[in-house]
């Protein structure tokens, strides 16, 4: 455990002098996403495919705020949070009636909804140019244009989310989730209402993707239509997948290769996302549980080794 | 006293009737049993009385209160808890995990669902512990729900019922698929809870039935044909010939 954390500081450390700091803060911003995805994936064991909603819709909003009424960024990531919130708790109400296929889908097509909305209403989110202009506003005095300091932030916000995480997934709540993943009808019958846990677990989720959503938009100072599209609803369960949905940490290392393999092969390789297929289907067929599964399984096969 | 009683209870599925107008009066601190052919309607019943199915007519009275209505996630929080006759666990849990998230629901509060540390309820561990030493399995609670034999996953089917601390059990078959080994077992062990909890028990095997039971009850598509003491119901010509036809001959 020590172990995973000295590992995790030094990534944090490191990492703006490996790559850009731009994509470096990218990094932990898609997993600060994948976190509140895996509450959902990897412990409550519900595929949402709408992550984006909650993530886009908090960019908007809080972009919004910043750019036309000049909102502190402290204020904006607050707002961020609970228009993510609030956002997964109208979509996941809706869709936690429903199991299976009907709830994937359900996830899917109000994602869909809001993209359109996103789409149609220009005058506010620019449709398909995106809404451009969103600033980094400076907090106490300190300057967030300087990329590495806005590295820091980021880091930070990241560190505190997965600490938040952390201790929600080890909470009582974290077992009713599991136990409900593992067997819905008899969480409901030792005396749980599983409709509102799943909902619970949307809204926390849905908070965590509306912090990303803002972090995201003063990154690149803008809003992309992208950030509320299917594509990034898809990208973050692939991330996720990637790294591991079953453990805390797998939706982080899922972010570390997927936002550095974007970055690094796009510019070299204009289809590189076919390699992004290539490691889902491996993961799929014969990982089941991700990198966090390849790598236990490694040490577990070395110290077999070394035992004969 | 009467701690359960169903008046008229109906469940009706389309043009069948599974449960039909059953009225059943469960005494305080007794062992009840349900017997009947398969398809006879014990298992709907169960879900008739643990809210997983609404009915049709009728009323369930739990505690002198009517409960009828009462959707099955408040159940448990009432005082009454059931087990499977198809083992329904957490597979992927340790054997004590399974207990707690019972025992969790049931506690006294809930304060510090999203922080406190699992390890930090003592009480709710405490009566983990119990409910798996009740049935023999403390030795492997730090094993996984898969990992356990068939016979080892009934009993913790029947642990994670008592981990809620109830006051009426619901037994629904629990020595489905056992050897007669592990059957020998399991009707010690129900005859060690017997007392300690008022019991609901569905069962098939007859000198199961015969030898722990208080009063039985018969039911035979979807009625209830007759009801009595272990001893009455052996010489029950009607029972003999819906159900025991073959056994008595």
């Amino acid at each position: 455990m020590k172990k995973s954390i000295l590992i995790l500081l030094a990534a944090v450390a490191l990492l703006p002098f490996v790559v850009r700091p731009a994509i470096a803060s990218e990094v932990w911003i898609f997993a600060i996403f994948g976190l509140g995805l895996n509450l959902l994936l990897g412990y409550t064991g519900l595929l949402s495919f709408g992550q984006s909603t909650f993530f886009g819709s908090a960019a908007y909003v809080a972009g919004w705020l910043m750019k036309i009424h000049g909102v502190n960024a402290f204020l904006a990531l607050g707002i961020g949070v609970g228009v993510g919130a609030a956002s997964a708790a109208v979509v996941g109400y809706l869709c936690v009636q429903r199991s299976g296929l009907y709830f994937i889908m359900l996830t899917f097509a109000l994602n869909q909804l809001f993209y359109f909305t996103a789409y149609q209403w220009t005058s506010v989110t620019g449709g398909e140019d995106g809404m451009p202009g969103v600033p980094r506003p400076a907090l106490l005095g300190i300057d967030f244009n300087n990329p590495l300091v806005y590295y820091a932030f980021v880091s930070l916000l990241f560190l505190i989310s997965l600490y938040l995480m952390k201790k929600i997934v080890e909470s009582p709540l974290g077992k009713i989730l599991q136990a409900i993943r593992e067997n819905e009808v008899r969480a409901e019958a030792v005396g749980y209402n599983v409709p509102r846990f799943k909902l619970l677990a949307f809204v926390i989720g849905g908070a965590f993707s509306g912090l990303a959503g803002v972090l995201y938009a003063m990154l690149f100072g803008i809003v992309p239509l992208e950030a509320i599209s299917f594509v990034f609803s898809g990208n973050v369960v692939f991330a996720t997948l990637i790294g591991g949905s079953g453990s805390l940490y797998g939706p982080v290392i899922g972010s570390f290769v997927f936002i550095w393999l974007s970055e690094s092969m796009s510019t070299v390789w204009a289809r590189w996302p076919l390699l992004l297929g290539v490691a889902f289907v491996l993961v799929v067929l014969f990982l089941r549980g991700g990198i966090v599964e390849a790598w236990s399984r490694f040490w577990s096969w070395k110290s077999s080794k070394q035992k004969t | 006293m009467e701690i359960l009683e169903t008046k008229n209870l109906t469940k009706a599925f389309g043009a069948l009737t599974a449960v039909n107008a059953v009225s059943l009066a469960i005494e305080a601190g007794s062992l009840h049993s349900i017997i009947g052919p398969n398809g006879a309607g014990k298992t709907t019943l169960f879900n008739l009385l643990t809210g997983t199915f609404q009915p049709t007519s009728g009323r369930i009275i739990f505690d002198q209160k009517e409960i009828t209505g009462t959707p099955a996630s408040r159940i448990a929080h009432l005082g009454l808890a059931r087990s499977y006759q198809r083992t329904t666990v957490f597979p992927a849990f340790s054997l004590f995990d399974n207990v707690w998230v019972a025992a969790f629901a049931t506690g006294k509060s809930w304060k510090g669902l999203l922080y406190r540390e699992i390890d930090s309820y003592s009480e709710v561990a405490e009566r983990a512990n119990l409910a798996l030493r009740d049935v023999g399995l403390e030795d492997k609670s730090k094993q996984l729900a898969r990992e356990i034999s068939h016979g080892e996953q009934r009993q913790l089917e029947l642990a994670i019922a008592l981990a809620a601390a109830p006051r009426v059990l619901l037994l629904d078959e629990p020595a489905a698929g056992l050897s007669p080994e592990e059957t020998r077992k399991m009707v010690a062990l129900v005859r060690a809870l017997k007392g300690r909890y008022t019991i609901v028990l569905i069962e098939h095997k007859m000198d199961i039935i015969m030898s722990v039971s208080d009063r039985i009850s018969v039911m035979h598509f979807g009625s209830l044909i007759a009801e009595g003491t272990p001893a009455e119901i052996q010489k029950n010509p009607e029972v003999r010939r819906a159900y025991l036809g073959g056994v008595a001959a």
